[in-house]
Order: structure tokens, then sequence, then C-alpha cells
């Protein structure tokens, strides 16, 4: 007679002790986010991405210090008719110019003459150099960066949280809210981003959005962001809705149903977690590709409205001087190229990080 | 020989050697002119202008479009082809002379040259007058405004057909007469009968819109139009030059439509081009002058900042004469466009017999600031209101660091080009402050001070008086002046003083009489200016 089953513990063939006999090593269970770290960590391309994304936010951050104790000026200040003294010689800020001279009456036609970077050698100020008003480079860009890293960051969240929202519903109750949500997705889709967001953003800067109690002026940064964030939500509501549907046949989620659970809980705590890993992978591809759309849409003039600074406009006023004060667009554009880059490359490194096998990216 | 025949000999000799001398220096003369004129033929002249709006006389009202249209169509009267003031002098174009004026200023009577020809071979019609002023009312042109004074226009405005009477033109195509009778005298009204929507077209010119298709009477016709891209001119060969209306020396003028400043002058600074009217930007200026012929344009035009009258905190005269002394405009030249432009506080240009200078506002800072405090207006918010265009926002960016010096809360709102007037111009947007500039249409100081700041003109859509300046002592004056047939001394000495008056109540802040460069590869010579239309291109040569 065979001996009962039940006699034999479940350790007793276990994987580990199995493992532990053969190679004397205990094998110890580690959670998805060990595993996810452990494989991060080891990208070191990704981390240092992250570090530079990082010193970039710090240093935007710091923007109001470094004008109000390092280089004494605002952003919008004008100094065009100010000397400044670089290495102890007095420099105009803007010299140069044509004139009129009353006793030939004629011009005297001559270039105009602005002051390039003075890397530290005018106590702090002009360290980028001026602009065509005068006004400090650096403190601009600074002043730039936090705005266009508000409104990237800013839309990301707001854009991801709808994104989910959408999904989480289209994607649990399918039928006809997903067909609305899903043809909603295909009506932004249809449309390329850019262009919508340029027809939306110049619509609002003429009278900014004064509908349902909300009071949003011509000029806010809010439109910008709230721009961004709308043409943006198909881009990851789509797939995200898609791996929902995909989930919503899975047994767990049957269980779930099979035991009561309200659709509420059902879509926050079962299926949502489900989707953490692309979410957080999506959410940091679309810091990236928001930047770029708020850089592109202030240089067209539909974003972040001049005299305030973003990146985007700082390239547009600098490409008006690209023959004879090129640092003016090229550094704000060194700016961008720089942010995404490092958030793109971070964004990588996560999404191999946290699932090798997903093709998680924001194309548009 | 007698003393008398020997004298008479003699002096017979002195004559045909005096005679002789003349007729050498004559032919010297006539074979220089001969070689100037001749030798050095522009060919084809390839320019380069900015985007224009239309080619069609009774719609175009851009100076693009106007450089180009004064060559092509033919006005009852015109401009002398001389630089400087004399450019202004009213000459007759289509009409055979000036024309005579009733004593109530209120009848005009014009008659055609004989044998004139459209550029179809198509004969021109005293009717075809008739037919261009209808034909404005029909397509709602941007420029119908001006004839609303000929008597049934108003009326004819209201419900235009083609059929339909405007009594106040009598024509009689036989005798080639055109009468004009006016509702109430107008001042400005033979200059107004020089703007090319009054340029005559066939009758049978239908009211839509026809770019570069419709005949004209000038001394080229259009050869082709791509719209925003490009145009080419061609001699006109009906054309048959007059004392006024001389031939333009290019045989062909092709036109690129370029947007971009610099890509403009780029065309020209690398052959490509021989002409551009683009405004160069500063630092590009000492480039583009080692590159080529810099030009300046002197038109008459003034940048101004209107100050909503209205509105707080403009409603107080204190806040506006704050602002007046605030801006440095010798600093502002430099800062907007690197300094081609002069300094002003007039609203009248310097090209102007009526201009007399004005320095109600000496630049002070700390009297501006002291202003604003005594007017409680100190942390008021203003929104500067400005148009999408460099030099707009440069300069509004300045007004606006300018207000914010003197104690007020500014910020700017930047509207796109095409919107920009219309918006600021609705009295529903109660807009108080902003950027805006005036060029000339014709001159006359009619079109400023009647247009811009004559409160009985202001409307609720459109308006273009952006200050809501109403003042019932200058608007009396204005209204008085408008009468005036003739800019006699007198009347422009009155001209000066209403804009004193006016100025005194600072609506609006004048900074800038901005000249601009045109510029040309350095193959092109004979480069003359006609004031009101620009680069002229009856004189132009090849050197």
């Amino acid at each position: 007679m065979a001996e009962p089953a039940t006699d034999l513990t479940p350790l007793e063939d276990s994987a580990e002790l199995l493992a532990a006999e053969e190679h004397e090593v205990q094998i110890v269970g580690r959670s998805p986010t060990y595993l996810a770290w452990r494989r991060l960590r080891r990208n070191y391309v990704a981390l240092f991405s992250l570090g530079v994304f990082i010193v970039i936010v710090t240093a935007c951050s710091l923007a109001p210090v470094y004008a109000h104790h390092i280089a004494h000026t605002g952003p919008n200040t004008i100094h065009s008719s100010e000397q400044v003294r670089v290495n102890g010689k007095l420099r105009k800020v803007v010299g140069g110019g044509s004139f009129y001279d009353a006793k030939t009456n004629t011009f005297v036609v001559r270039g105009v003459s602005i002051l390039g970077p003075t890397w530290w050698h005018a106590d702090g100020r002009f360290v980028l150099g001026s602009d065509s008003l005068g006004r400090d480079v650096a403190v601009r860009m600074l002043y730039g960066g936090l705005n266009s890293l508000k409104i990237g960051i800013g839309s990301a969240f707001i854009c991801s949280f709808l994104a989910i929202v959408l999904a989480l519903i289209a994607g649990y109750f399918r039928g006809w809210p997903d067909w609305i949500i899903s043809r909603f997705f295909d009506l932004i889709w249809a449309f390329p981003v850019l262009l919508l967001a340029i027809a939306i953003g110049s619509a609002l800067q003429v009278n900014g959005f004064h509908h349902f109690g909300i009071n949003i002026e011509p000029g806010s940064l809010w439109i910008p962001l709230l721009v961004i964030s709308y043409v943006l939500i198909p881009y990851i509501g789509r797939p995200l809705r898609g791996q929902i549907l995909s989930l919503r046949e899975k047994e767990f989620i049957e269980a779930s149903v099979g035991q009561g659970a309200s659709p509420l809980r059902i879509m926050f705590s079962d299926l949502l977690p489900n989707i953490a890993s692309t979410t957080l992978v999506f959410f940091t591809l679309i810091i990236a590709s928001n930047i770029l759309t708020e850089a592109g849409l202030s240089y067209l003039g539909a974003g972040v409205q001049p005299p305030n600074p973003s990146w985007g406009t700082l390239i547009a006023e600098g490409q008006d001087h690209i023959n004879t004060a090129p640092w003016l667009a090229i550094i704000p554009g060194l700016a961008v190229v720089t942010t995404v880059l490092a958030m793109n490359i971070f964004g990588d490194g996560l999404r191999d990080a946290l699932d090798p096998r997903a093709k998680v990216r924001v194309e548009h | 020989m007698t003393s008398k025949r020997r004298w008479t000999w003699l002096l017979g000799v002195l004559a045909i050697a005096a005679g002789l001398s003349m007729m050498v220096a004559a032919y010297s003369a006539a074979g220089t002119k001969h070689k100037t004129a001749a030798t050095k033929p522009i060919g084809t002249l390839r320019a380069v202008i900015d985007t224009i709006d239309y080619l069609d006389p009774q719609q175009a009202y851009t100076g693009q479009s106007w450089w180009a249209m004064w060559n092509v169509y033919e006005t009852l009267l015109t401009y002398r082809h001389v630089d400087g003031p004399g450019g202004y002098k009213l000459v007759p174009g289509l009409a055979q002379s000036l024309p005579t004026v009733s004593r109530n200023g209120k009848v005009y009577k014009f008659k055609l040259r004989k044998g004139l020809k459209y550029s179809n071979g198509a004969a021109v019609k005293a009717s075809d007058f008739k037919w261009a002023i209808k034909r404005g009312f029909l397509a709602t042109g941007q420029g119908v405004g001006f004839y609303t004074d000929i008597a049934g226009a108003e009326a004819y405005s209201k419900n235009p057909t083609p059929q339909g009477n405007i009594p106040g033109i009598i024509v009689n195509n036989k005798k080639r007469t055109i009468v004009i009778k006016l509702a109430k005298p107008r001042g400005d009204f033979l200059t107004i009968l020089a703007l090319l929507f009054a340029a005559p077209v066939p009758g049978n010119t239908g009211p839509a819109i026809q770019n570069g298709s419709i005949p004209g009477t000038g001394p080229y016709k259009f050869a082709s139009y791509d719209p925003n891209r490009s145009f080419v001119m061609v001699r006109n060969p009906y054309f048959k030059a007059t004392r006024f209306i001389p031939r333009g020396t290019p045989n062909r003028v092709e036109v690129s439509l370029i947007g971009d400043a610099d890509a403009a002058t780029q065309r020209v600074a690398s052959g490509q081009a021989d002409y551009s009217n683009a405004a160069i930007s500063p630092d590009r200026i000492a480039d583009a002058k080692s590159k080529g012929h810099l030009v300046l344009r002197d038109t008459a035009n003034t940048y101004y900042f209107w100050m909503n009258i209205r509105e707080a905190p403009f409603n107080k005269l204190k806040v506006r004469q704050a602002v007046n002394m605030a801006i440095d405009r010798k600093q502002m030249q430099t800062d907007v466009w690197g300094g081609l432009g002069k300094a002003t506080q007039n609203v009248l240009p310097p090209t102007y017999p009526s201009y007399k200078k004005l320095s109600l506002y000496p630049h002070n800072l700390t009297k501006a600031k002291q202003l604003i405090t005594q007017a409680g207006a100190k942390g008021a918010t203003v929104k500067v209101w400005t148009r999408n265009v460099t030099d707009a926002v440069r300069a509004a960016t300045d007004y606006q660091g300018v207000l914010n010096s003197i104690g007020l809360n500014a910020s700017l709102t930047i509207l796109p080009r095409a919107t920009y007037y219309t918006t600021i111009g609705n009295v529903n947007t109660h807009a108080q402050t902003g950027w805006a500039r005036w060029l000339e249409d014709y001159p006359h100081p009619l079109d400023w001070f009647d247009v811009l700041l004559n409160g009985n003109r202001i409307t609720d859509q459109d308006n273009n008086n952006f200050a809501w300046y109403k003042n019932k002592k200058t608007d009396k004056e204005i209204e008085q002046l408008k009468k005036q047939p003739v800019l006699t001394p007198a009347v422009n000495a009155k001209w000066a003083t209403v804009e004193k008056q006016i100025m005194q109540q600072a609506p609006w802040a004048p900074w800038s009489n901005r000249v601009f460069p045109e510029f040309f590869t350095k193959q092109i010579g004979c480069i003359h200016i006609q004031r009101l239309y620009g680069i002229d291109l009856a004189r132009l040569c090849r050197k």
C-alpha cells in the first residue's frame, strides 16, 4: 500500500529545497519592484540621464534665488541702456546701432552689438550674455526652464490621470462607454498633435477660457499646460485601454467579479496595479514629449506668451539674431535637447527594468 | 568792305561759331543722356517683397501691393515720379488735367485723356470709373469707406447692386467727362481719388476678387500670379507715357513673395534677387550694407502706444502724461529696430507740411512716478496689447517694462497679426493700452486726425480710434478743417495747433517715425524713392 500523499509536505520537493540541496544556496523570493530596481541600477546610462534631469530640475527651481542673489535682475528686466563691468572694463549691454544725425539729416547705419556671455567675469551678471533688449539670458534660461518643466511635468500628470481614468472605464465596462471613449480617442488622434495644439492654444490665447466657473486669462501658463494635456490623452489612453481589455478577461478579474467586488474596486484595486508599470514608463516618456510640444507651441507663439520666457520662446527670440548672437538660440536649444534626451533615455531604461518585453513608446 | 559790312561779317562768323558750339554741346549732352538711359537697361528685375493681400485694385490695401499696382493701374490723379516732398504733388493721371472744383468744394469735373486703352486693348470709358467705385461697394472692398461722401454713395452702400446707381457720379462716355458731386465738402477728396481703390476697371469686370487678371492702364500688366509665392509684371503694349507717367525701365519684373525677412535679405546678398524691401533685422544691417546697396526709405509713418481714455487707469490725464514722460524714445529706436527710426512725440510724421515738432514730454522717470502716485494709480493692473510680429512684440515688451518701472502692474497680451486690429477696435474688448502704427494712405492730415483721433468717428466695431479719444474742441476743429479744400500754410498751422491740443491730452504716446531699409545688389543703380509708393521702377538702372 502506498503511503498517503498527504504525508508529503510541500517544502520537501520545493524548488528552493532542491536548489539548496544541489548548490547549497538559499534562494530568496524577490518582489517585482526589487527586480526592476536591480535591473535599473545596472543601467548606468539611464541612471546618469536621471541625474542630468534632476540637476536641470534643481537648477531651474533655483531660478528666483539665482536671479535675486547672483544676477540681481528679473527675467523680464530690460538693461539695454546700461553698462556692465566685464573683467574691469565697462561694456554696453546693447551697443552700436544706427542713429539719426539731425545735423546732416541722415542716418548713420551701423550694426547692433549684444553683450555675449561673460562667464562669471561680471560678478554673476550676464553669465550667458544678454538678449537684444538687454535682458540677462542666464536668468531667462532658468525661468524659461522652470516654465517649460512646469508645463511638461504638470501636463504629464494631468494627461496621465485622464488617460488612466478613461482607459479604465472603457476597458472595464466595454460596450457603449468603450465606444464613446474610443471614438473620442480617434477624434483627437485624427489631428496632428502640434497642429491641434496650435489651433486650440491660439484660440485660447486671444480671450482666455471663461466657462464652467473656470477663468483662465490669456497669457496664463495654464493654457499651454491644459492644451498639451488634452491633445496627448489618446497617446496614453489607447494603449492602456488595450491592456485593460486584455486584463479584463483574466481569471483574477472574473474571480473578483464572482466575489461581488464593485466595479470601482476592481478598476482601482485589481486593474490599476497591473498597469502601473506601463503607466510609469508612459509618464516619464510623456514628460519629454510634453517639453518638446511646449517648445514647439511657444516657438510658434501659441504657448508661453512673451515676455515670459520658456525654452521655446527663447529659441524664437534668438532666431532673429542667429548670425551675430548665435548663443541666444543655441543655449535654449541645447537645454531642450538635453532634457528631452535625458528623460527619453531614462524612460527607456525604466521600461526595460519594469518589463523588458513591453513595447511602450509615445508616438505621434 | 565797308565798316558796316565788316561788322556784319564778323557778327555772322561769331553767330555761326556760337551756333556750332551749341550744337556740339547739345550733341554731347544728348549722347551722355542716351548712354545713361539706353546702354544700361535693367532687363529683368528680380524683386523679393513681403506677402501681399490682393492684386485687385478695389481690394488691395497693403504697401506691398500698392508698390506693384501703382505701375499697373492708373487713377484719374496720381503722384509725381520724383524724390522727396515733390512726390506728394498731385498731377493728372488718366485725367487730361487737374479737375475744376466748384466754389463750395462739392463738385469735381474731370475729362479723360484721349485714346486711353487697357492692357487688353479695350478702350477706357468714363463709365469705367463709376463701375470701379460701384465694384468696391459690391465686393465690400477695403477702401469703400473713403467714397461714402459721394452723393448717393451712402445709400448705395446699404443695398449695392450692379444695376444700382450712385447719382453723385455722372459720366459721359462720348465726351469722356466725369463729374463727381459730394454730399458735403471734403478737403482730402482729390487725394482719395488718387488712391488705387478708384482706379477704373473695364465695365465687364465682375465684383468678385480677381488677383492680377484685371486689365490696367499703367506701364505694366500682370503676366502671372501664383498666390503667396510670386507674380510677374511685363510691359503693357498699349501704354503711352505722359509727362507725369513715365515708362518703367525694367522690361520684366519678377516678384517673389517671402515673409521671412532674413530669407529675403539672403536672396539679395547671394545674388539670387536684385531687390528686397524686407525689414532687415538690426544685427544684419551692417552685413547687408557691406554686400549691397542699402537705401533708407523715409515714408510717412508713426508708431505709437494708444491709451484708452475710457479705461482705468488711463482715464486719468496724469497717468497718460506719466507714460509719455517715462518712455525713453531714443533708446527704443535702438531696442526695436537697431536705431533705424526717429524719436517723435508727434502724431503727424515730419514729412508733412503741417508738422510742427512737439516736445511736451521730456524723458523724466522720477516725474512720471510722481504723476502716477498723484493719480492714485500705483499698482494698477494694465494689460498691454500687441500683435505677433517681431518688432511689435519687442516694442510692447519695452513698453511693458516702462509701465512697470513707473509703478503700474503691466502684463502683455499678444494677438495674431490677422485679428489684432479688429480685436482692439472692438468696444467689448475694453483694451486698455497697446501698440499700433499708422502708415499713410494718402498725404493729408485728415488721414491721421480724422481716421485715428476724431471722436465723431468712433464705432463699436472696427474702430480705428484705439484710444477712444473724444474731445469736443478738437473734434469740432477737425470737422471744420475737413472742409478746407487746399492745404495752405494757414490751414497747415491750424492742423499743427489741433495736434498740439490733442497731445496735451496725451491719448497716445507716439515714439517713432521708422525708416525702412531697401536692399539692392551692387549691380542696381539709379535708385529713386517715391515717397508714397517706394522704389520707382521708372528710374532704376543697372550699373
